[in-house]
């Protein structure tokens, strides 16, 4: 305990430290929920798209065809005739060189190219860890480009030979490929041309996502039979899920309550939790409800 | 009856877990100093007001007649719960796991396999001194723990009380409240044709086994009453002339006069220190409350109106007393200090309110409410507010409190003759209660332990 109540110590006076540099800096603050930060951080259809959109593109062309790229580097100069191939990823380089033509060829190409370079090397480390999140991945896939660059085979090829670039014929680029995108995909996921981080994510959870959290527990819920002093037995109890609905550790009672019934009550709210598990949630959503703080609160049924 | 606590052996608090805990409360701490994370936060407000599913294995026995008393124990035990509508007991043929050995933890997959919250296991075995020794334990089904054990060693004619005590450990357990089971009730037996109806005291375990007749029947006896100690009982009877209030001794059967009274006597009542018998006295067209000091036989009068005052009742820590009056000019519910006084009217709805009756927990009344043709019984609380009718018909009357206050048992005349019923305060579970003919004026006794 000693060493406990030391390392407590050290660590309370070590935060305050920063705190007070925070003060001094006197940067304005919003406060923000979780909700809402990923709700910002979404980003819009009607967006416009900037550097920031580049990053994402390399995560999602990582996971993509690897074959495509190869292709790509070959036959852009050459393609022009060739834009009858079935393949999304081959489709996007013939787009490329479409417009290319009708003004300095050269120019462009070497425009276009150059952007996917600079993510290239960033996304493929966050690729990796992001791995796992197959789902959100997609739904930020933006732009063609950087699909078919993936990781492995052609990274420095194509960056090699364009370094220069004009923002606004890419954005011209970018608006043809989206469409196209979507048909070569068939994810209905990539409507959404959005500007946004790769942390982004539009989930929340819904009400009927909630309203079904709260069915699955008040089935199981049997309150205490108190009849006269229903408001003495509110039981709040946190606890934490696993992704496949499983209580992961024991169901922790928040509050207290001086009524002799309150312990009787407490476990009633436990023993509610624990009988229902596994709960049925959307997966996708998994940062959302894994921490749950439920009140059981029974006045409704007693009247009072 | 000897009752002394069983305990699972249970892990103690080692240096180690001294020291697991100590850390884990100091990261508990450090973590608090972050801003909370996101929670998702949800009331839940309409839960589940079914029974709770209890399984209730038979007992382990000994051999032979040992063996039957467990398994009468069990069922002892399986009707209070059921009774009281808090508990559905599961069809022991639904059971998956066979329990041979109480003393070891049950496979609770198993009895969470078929929904059982709770389970009871017990062991019935007699001692070489020829006494009962019982025992058992409950168990929290989806916690994996002991949550009560008890033993207990008694005479074998006892065996019935026994089941009734181990309901009320469970019972308290699970609900928070203290049991009812280990109780009596006394009553007044009715039987033969209408117009001569013979009207015998009789008292009776709750569950209405074991009646016992206190009185022969040649006196008309209404309104008995439990002393605090459960060993005695105050009722009235009309005798050869004047109504007289007698004490009767349940044990020994012996019985004596209150006192003599001019005039007609009422509803006598003991106080919760069973020192006192509160009572109405009548004189000409009106009554007065009373009391009589057991003792010395001292009378004190509580109320001076010209109106009819009658049906008085403690509160339980005798500071209070309720009562029926009807000096408003229709009879309605009166609240006063015990010793006299300032008497305030706690009753206001549309009909009459009758037979007040304080609830043994002190937070509510109970009375019998008259309107529209219709008897309906209900509780308020005990400045008046939350009045709620728990149960209405045609002639319903005379509420009396299960020990707990959670249970009122009344009688019920629906033309043919009268009989007991009880209903929980919520008005949720009603339920006739056996009797070996018609039975009216019920009054429960306190927990006998």
């Amino acid at each position: 305990m000693a060493h406990a109540s030391a390392l407590l110590w050290a660590v309370l006076t070590f935060s305050a430290n920063p705190l007070q540099s925070a003060q001094s800096d006197s940067v304005p603050v919003d406060i923000i929920s979780t909700t809402e930060f990923t709700q910002m951080t979404q980003g819009s259809k009607t967006a416009k798209k900037q550097d920031t959109p580049k990053p994402l593109v390399d995560k999602q062309g990582e996971k993509k065809p690897a074959p495509d790229p190869v292709q790509k580097v070959t036959e852009k100069k050459e393609i022009e005739a060739t834009k009858s191939e079935p393949t999304p990823p081959t489709e996007q380089p013939e787009n490329k060189p479409e417009p290319k033509p009708e003004p300095p060829k050269p120019q462009p190409k070497a425009e276009a190219k150059p952007e996917p370079k600079k993510p290239e090397p960033k996304t493929d480390p966050i690729a990796e860890a992001l791995k796992k999140d197959d789902s959100k991945k997609k739904d930020e896939q933006k732009q063609a480009e950087a699909k078919p660059v993936p990781i492995p085979q052609k990274k420095p090829e194509p960056p090699k030979p364009q370094p220069k670039f004009d923002p606004s014929k890419i954005s011209a680029l970018l608006d043809k490929r989206d469409p196209q995108r979507h048909a070569a995909t068939g994810e209905t996921i990539n409507r959404t041309a959005s500007l946004g981080v790769p942390t982004g994510s539009a989930a929340t959870l819904s009400q009927s996502d909630i309203d079904a959290l709260r069915a699955q527990i008040q089935a199981c819920w049997n309150p205490p039979p108190g009849a006269l002093e229903a408001r003495e037995l509110i039981v709040d109890v946190r606890l934490q899920l696993n992704r496949d609905g499983s209580v992961s550790s024991e169901p922790q009672v928040m509050n207290r309550g001086n009524h002799p019934q309150f312990q009787v009550a407490a476990e009633a709210a436990r023993r509610a939790i624990r009988r229902c598990a596994p709960y049925k949630m959307p997966i996708a959503k998994y940062d959302l409800w894994s921490d749950v703080e439920v009140r059981f609160d029974p006045r409704e049924m007693y009247r009072g | 009856m000897l009752k002394t606590p069983l305990h699972l052996p249970y892990p103690t608090l080692t240096r180690r877990r001294l020291l697991t805990i100590g850390a884990g409360s100091a990261l508990v701490a450090v973590t608090g100093l972050r801003p909370a994370e996101a929670v998702l936060k949800l009331d839940v407000t309409q839960g589940n007001v079914q029974p709770m599913p209890i399984a209730l294995p038979d007992f382990a026995g000994g051999t032979g007649p040992d063996s039957d008393v467990a398994r009468n124990v069990t069922g002892i035990i399986t009707n209070n719960l059921r009774r009281s509508g808090l508990f559905a007991p599961i069809d022991p043929a639904a059971y998956i796991e066979r329990i041979s050995n109480p003393d070891v933890a049950p496979k609770f997959p198993d009895w969470r396999a078929i929904n059982a919250q709770a389970l009871v296991t017990g062991r019935v075995t007699r001692q070489g001194d020829g006494r009962l020794r019982a025992e058992f334990r409950l168990w929290d089904v989806f916690a994996g723990q002991q949550q009560a054990g008890q033993q207990y060693f008694t005479t074998p004619d006892n065996w019935r009380r026994i089941g009734h005590i181990i309901s009320d450990a469970i019972y308290e357990r699970l609900t928070g409240e203290k049991g009812y089971f280990d109780s009596r009730i006394v009553f007044v037996d009715e039987s033969g044709p209408k117009d001569r109806r013979v009207k015998r005291l009789a008292i009776m375990d709750q569950d209405g086994a074991n009646v016992r007749y206190l009185t022969r029947g040649e006196d008309l006896v209404l309104t008995p009453r439990f002393s605090p100690s459960t060993q005695e009982i105050t009722y009235m009877s009309f005798g050869q002339g004047d109504p007289r209030v007698y004490l009767l001794n349940i044990e020994t059967n012996q019985r004596e006069i209150v006192g003599n009274f001019p005039g007609m006597t009422f509803s006598p009542r003991f106080s919760p220190d069973g020192q006192r018998v509160i009572m109405s006295l009548q004189q000409g067209s009106n009554s007065n409350l009373f009391t009589m000091d057991l003792r010395s036989r001292n009378t004190t009068r509580l109320t001076q109106s010209p109106a009819i005052d009658t049906a008085p009742s403690y509160s339980p820590d005798g500071t209070r007393i309720c009562f029926e009056s009807d000096r408003g000019g229709s009879q309605q519910i009166y609240v006063m200090p015990s010793t006299g006084g300032n008497a305030q009217r706690i009753s206001f709805g549309e009909g009459s309110y009758s037979t007040p009756v304080w609830s043994p927990r002190g937070d509510a009344i109970a009375f019998t409410k008259q309107g529209g043709g219709k008897f309906a019984i209900g509780i308020m609380r005990t400045d008046g507010s939350g009045e709620r009718i728990l149960t209405e018909g045609f002639h319903n009357e005379g509420p009396t409190f299960a020990p707990n206050g959670r249970v009122i048992m009344f009688f019920r005349d629906g033309g043919g003759g009268p009989s007991l019923f009880s209903v929980d305060i919520t008005g949720r579970n009603e339920q006739r209660i056996p009797t070996p003919s018609f039975a009216s004026d019920p009054a429960w006794s306190p927990l006998l332990s």
